[in-house]
């Protein structure tokens, strides 16, 4: 137990274990979680209309409308509603889609092998770029700013950006594959390979710039590090430096950098699944909110928002047991 | 990059957007010619779906957008700088809760609030209110730490002493201290709304067709990356040149200041640096 040796702000130093540590960063992941899903339940009352009207029949009379009403139970107060929501969608009764009237998990449990082949795939692409760009940055960081500027630009790229111009690249110049990635059905992702390729391209270069302008702080420390000077004036050669005694100091920070790039990936799926028409998670939120369908862009949203917390939570996990103590990098 | 370069160009990115539909050779939604065209003469990047002019297009497409961003990103900026000189002047209890609160807000990625907000928000109220939920809080770090550490400065106490009321000791020894922290934030928040603001309009939720916008463009256009690449690249390549620009000189600007890292952003807390 260390106290902290970088204080977070205005917070006084932390000297408590890593259990409490870890129950607190559970709380908070719980507690954000309770307020995506406050939100998003704001979000779908502020709409114009209720479940009611969008499922009447068009021109329907206003008896229908309150019989209707009342048998959805909207006319009990938003907090009773919240709670009846909130408790069926966590024993995993996600309703019924308004669109097609298919269960809502159902939807999910098809998409989500999708997404989670996309953004695994785009984590393993992601992972070595990630730590051989950082590590040039991060070397180079005395030198020049050329490496730092390259990352902070590139990261400053929109993803729509990144998908655009591999699109117009990889599609349009080179004809090496399609711009579309429309699955077909009832296959599973890695049945086409080809067809991952831009998006899992597109979520993994922004991601591997990102990440690397983290890392490269990492980088730059561990080689300021005595033993690292030691070991090359003994006269080990460099890639046994590199091995021996940089990387395993880098195991941790790249874990938790790629953590919280797994959140980051959730919700940039959103604009790379739609731009290539790819069936995942990202695009069922999208077309679910154009056409309204709110059980599912409830549902979805609160997955998503979860997903999002776990790889936030994984992180703060790796970073309470590898450094007990100090917060953050 | 170099240091003029830049300047130019941040200068010449927004001009040209913003005089773009006057710089347009065509109109931008007339239909004039074959669809999915590649360059010729007349049609420097070709023609898109309906066959109407890339580069007119392209030309037109960045107004709004960049408007909408920095609607956003000044209203962000405001609630950052307004939260982070309470947060750092007042300390103690309610330092502690508007930190403990900036630091909750900063855990979702702006993307997920602004989609949650599109449920029942028109596109450009849903940029600004994920620009300000997701970039207010870091700016309020940054303002709060650099508040802090005026605050203990000789001429604040001086002027303390002088018996000057807190509003005004504020607004005019605190404030302009830390008013080039804040213009770089500003860019920061800057190149965030335009990634939101760009995300939604590729997810369909910000400028209508047949208006000429970047990210419209990039949607419409991706069916014919095959067939005129140059119809998906130039408005990424447009709006890619924005960002970067923006970024690049935030980042530049910081370090000439012998500025702190302005993104306060440790590694388990993601600044949606993407869209």
């Amino acid at each position: 137990m260390v106290p902290s040796a970088s204080a977070p702000t205005g917070a006084a130093p932390r000297t408590r274990g890593t259990g409490s540590a870890l129950l607190l960063a559970s709380a908070r992941a719980l507690l954000l979680l309770l307020a995506v899903s406050v939100a998003v339940f704001a979000a779908t009352e502020l709409l114009p209309g209720d479940a009611a009207q969008l499922r009447a029949v068009p021109g329907a009379e206003q008896a229908e409308l309150d019989r209707l009403r009342e048998e959805l139970g909207l006319d009990d107060p938003a907090w009773l509603r919240y709670a009846a929501w909130a408790a069926a969608l966590a024993t995993g009764d996600l309703g019924t889609s308004l669109v097609n009237g298919r269960p809502v998990a159902d939807a999910l449990l098809q998409r989500l092998p999708a997404t989670l082949t996309l953004v695994g795939g785009a984590l393993l692409a992601a992972a070595p770029a990630m730590l051989a760009l950082g590590w040039w940055a991060g070397a180079a960081r005395r030198g020049g700013g050329a490496p730092t500027a390259l990352l902070t630009g590139g990261a400053a790229l929109p993803s729509a950006v990144v998908a655009g111009g591999l699109a117009a690249l990889l599609s349009g110049v080179l004809e090496l594959v399609p711009p579309v990635s429309l699955l077909p059905p009832d296959r599973p992702p890695t049945s086409s390979p080809e067809l991952l390729v831009l998006p899992v391209l597109s979520l993994a270069l922004p991601t591997a710039l990102f990440g690397a302008g983290l890392l490269s702080g990492a980088v730059a420390d561990t080689l300021r590090r005595p033993h690292v000077a030691d070991s090359r004036r003994r006269g080990n050669p460099a890639w046994r430096v590199a091995a021996v005694d940089v990387l395993p100091f880098l195991l941790a920070p790249l874990t938790r950098v790629l953590a919280v790039s797994a959140g980051g990936l959730v919700a940039a799926a959103t604009v790379v699944e739609t731009l290539f028409g790819y069936p995942g998670l990202g695009s069922l939120l999208v077309s679910s909110l154009a056409s309204r369908d709110l059980p599912v862009v409830q549902a979805t949203a609160v997955l998503a928002a979860a997903i999002v917390l776990s790889g936030l939570l994984l992180a703060d996990t790796v970073a309470t047991v590898t450094e007990p103590g100090r917060r953050g990098p | 990059m170099s240091r003029p370069l830049l300047a130019v160009l941040l200068v010449a990115v927004p001009a040209t957007a913003l005089l773009g539909p006057w710089l347009a050779p065509h109109d931008p939604t007339t239909p004039l010619g074959t669809p999915w065209l590649g360059p010729v003469p007349g049609h420097p990047l070709g023609t898109d779906a309906l066959g109407r002019d890339v580069w007119s297009r392209v030309l037109a497409g960045g107004g709004e957008l960049l408007a909408v961003s920095v609607t956003a990103a000044v209203c962000a900026s405001a609630v950052g700088v307004v939260g982070g000189l309470a947060a750092g002047w007042a300390g103690g209890l309610a330092d502690r809760a508007l930190t403990a609160a900036a630091d909750l807000m900063l855990a979702l990625p702006s993307l997920l609030l602004a989609l949650v907000a599109a449920v029942a928000l028109p596109g450009r109220t849903a940029v600004v209110v994920a620009t300000v939920c997701g970039g207010a809080p870091l700016t309020l770090r940054v303002v709060r730490d650099a508040v802090r550490s005026v605050r203990a400065s000789g001429y604040v106490e001086a002027a303390l002493c002088r018996g000057e009321r807190s509003a005004s000791v504020l607004v005019r020894e605190v404030l302009p201290a830390v008013r080039g922290l804040v213009a770089a934030d500003l860019g920061l928040r800057l190149v965030v709304a335009l990634q939101i603001a760009s995300a939604l309009g590729v997810l369909g939720f910000g400028a209508s067709p047949p208006a000429p916008d970047w990210a419209l463009m990039l949607r419409e256009n991706m069916a014919g990356a095959a067939m005129n690449p140059w119809a998906v690249a130039a408005p990424a390549a447009a709006l890619g040149a924005t960002t970067v620009v923006l970024a690049l000189s935030v980042q530049l600007s910081s370090r000439r200041g012998g500025a702190r890292p302005l993104r306060p952003a440790p590694a388990r807390r993601k600044e949606p640096a993407r869209g």
